[in-house]
């Protein structure tokens, strides 16, 4: 990244242009977020690689206290189907409250998944932040 | 299966017959001899005017800078943009520009972090029995080792991946035939910098839990933190690096000091950012 129009892009994209996931999440409910997947593409792993790469950023930078967890799993043999692709959305006591399978799904797909299943708070327009 | 072979035939034609050309057109064998068309005097003259450049924005504040920001929320930045990746890449690091004369001696030093990111490695050259037991039991050095020593690394049975380097006066002459790979690295023991002494134990005291610097082309860069150091955490790591640094540029044996100029917040796979560092 060179240019400081590119690195301003980049940053607005994690706090401002990312709509789905400007959300706020309640600490004291979720621990945090598991999520296990495949290095490769096949069998349907791109969706959730996308969904880690486009919006949990934006996730993390406004629910600091939340943790998160990627787990990826090297698999080079395209008829392997045994490698899990799916996200844990755990509690303070370690439980997992809800469980979604990502695989052959969109990225967006998996964020409207997900939203349906964790309580959380639209965080209004002039609150986010701007670079 | 012969079609695939024959297009691979013609592009490997094609690809040779392209470097032909090229190669006749610049009239020059191998790759291409940069030579500037300016004279001495106007090469000289920019240098002077890049100079000049270089040491205006040194002196602009940081808050002028489009990418600015406060350093608690930089960090979330920071943070965010590293979501997910292992722990082991997740490394904050923290790199300052310099601007210095022609001529005057590179920026070196050690810090001393308050949470340090890993332990530091020393390794101890000496043919002295004692000063070894000290060495090993009481410090539990990462090396400790005379001739024999040398002649491994020398042989590349070990490895130098060690932070520090001290020496006893009588190992100094041998260590001269590893001096280009130590030297390298900046773990080279010599008197100039202080780290020969025929007391090895006060060496390693003033030295335990301090990380070396040094300036390499016009910036320095040191790794501060991981992304799971709180924000306190490393802002003490950042004052104790900005201590450092200061105290480096006070005691560089020059007329005119070095400045400090911009200063970048980055990790691993984040971005940098700017920070307010004087």
């Amino acid at each position: 990244m060179s240019s400081i129009g590119k690195q301003l892009k980049f940053l607005n994209k994690i706090s401002l242009t990312t709509k789905p996931t400007q959300i706020l999440i309640n600490p004291d409910k979720y621990h945090g977020l598991k999520l296990t997947f495949q290095f490769q593409n096949h069998n349907g792993h791109m969706g959730a690689r996308k969904f880690w790469r486009e919006y949990l950023p934006t996730l993390k930078f406004y629910n600091p206290e939340l943790n998160i967890d990627v787990v990826r799993i090297k698999n080079e043999d395209r008829n392997n189907v045994s490698v899990p692709c799916v996200m844990e959305i755990t509690s303070k006591t370690g439980t997992p409250l809800a469980t979604i399978d990502m695989r052959n799904k969109r990225d967006s797909e998996i964020v409207t998944e997900f939203l349906g299943k964790i309580q959380h708070t639209v965080i209004p327009e002039e609150d986010l932040i701007k670079v | 299966m012969l079609k695939a072979n024959f297009l691979q035939v013609t592009r490997k034609n094609a690809f040779h017959v392209s470097r032909i050309i090229r190669e006749e057109i610049t009239g020059a064998e191998g790759p291409i001899a940069q030579v500037s068309k300016l004279s001495k005097d106007q090469l000289k003259k920019r240098e002077l005017r890049r100079f000049t450049i270089r040491k205006r924005e040194a002196k602009m504040p940081a808050t002028s800078h489009p990418l600015y920001m406060q350093v608690p929320q930089a960090l979330r930045f920071l943070r965010a943009a590293e979501v997910g990746q292992p722990l082991s890449q997740q490394t904050i690091n923290l790199t300052t520009l310099v601007v210095s004369e022609k001529g005057s001696p590179n920026l070196a030093g050690d810090i001393a972090f308050v949470t340090p990111l890993k332990e530091v490695k020393i390794a101890i050259f000496t043919n002295d029995e004692t000063q070894m037991k000290i060495a090993k039991e009481k410090f539990n050095c990462y090396v400790v080792g005379g001739s024999e020593l040398i002649s491994k690394i020398k042989n590349g049975e070990i490895e130098v991946d060690f932070d520090k380097a001290f020496a006893t006066p009588d190992i100094v002459q041998e260590l001269g035939s590893v001096a280009r790979i130590l030297g390298p690295r900046g773990v080279f023991p010599s008197i100039k910098k202080g780290t020969v002494s025929e007391n090895v134990e006060d060496l390693i005291k003033g030295n335990l839990g301090s990380i070396p610097f040094r300036q390499l082309g016009n910036c320095i860069s040191v790794a501060i933190g991981k992304c799971n150091f709180s924000d306190r955490q490393i802002l003490e790591n950042l004052i104790s690096v900005r201590k450092a640094f200061k105290d480096s540029v006070s005691t560089q044996k020059t007329k005119k000091p070095s400045i400090l100029g911009k200063t970048i917040l980055s990790t691993t796979h984040g971005p940098g950012i700017v920070i307010d560092f004087s």
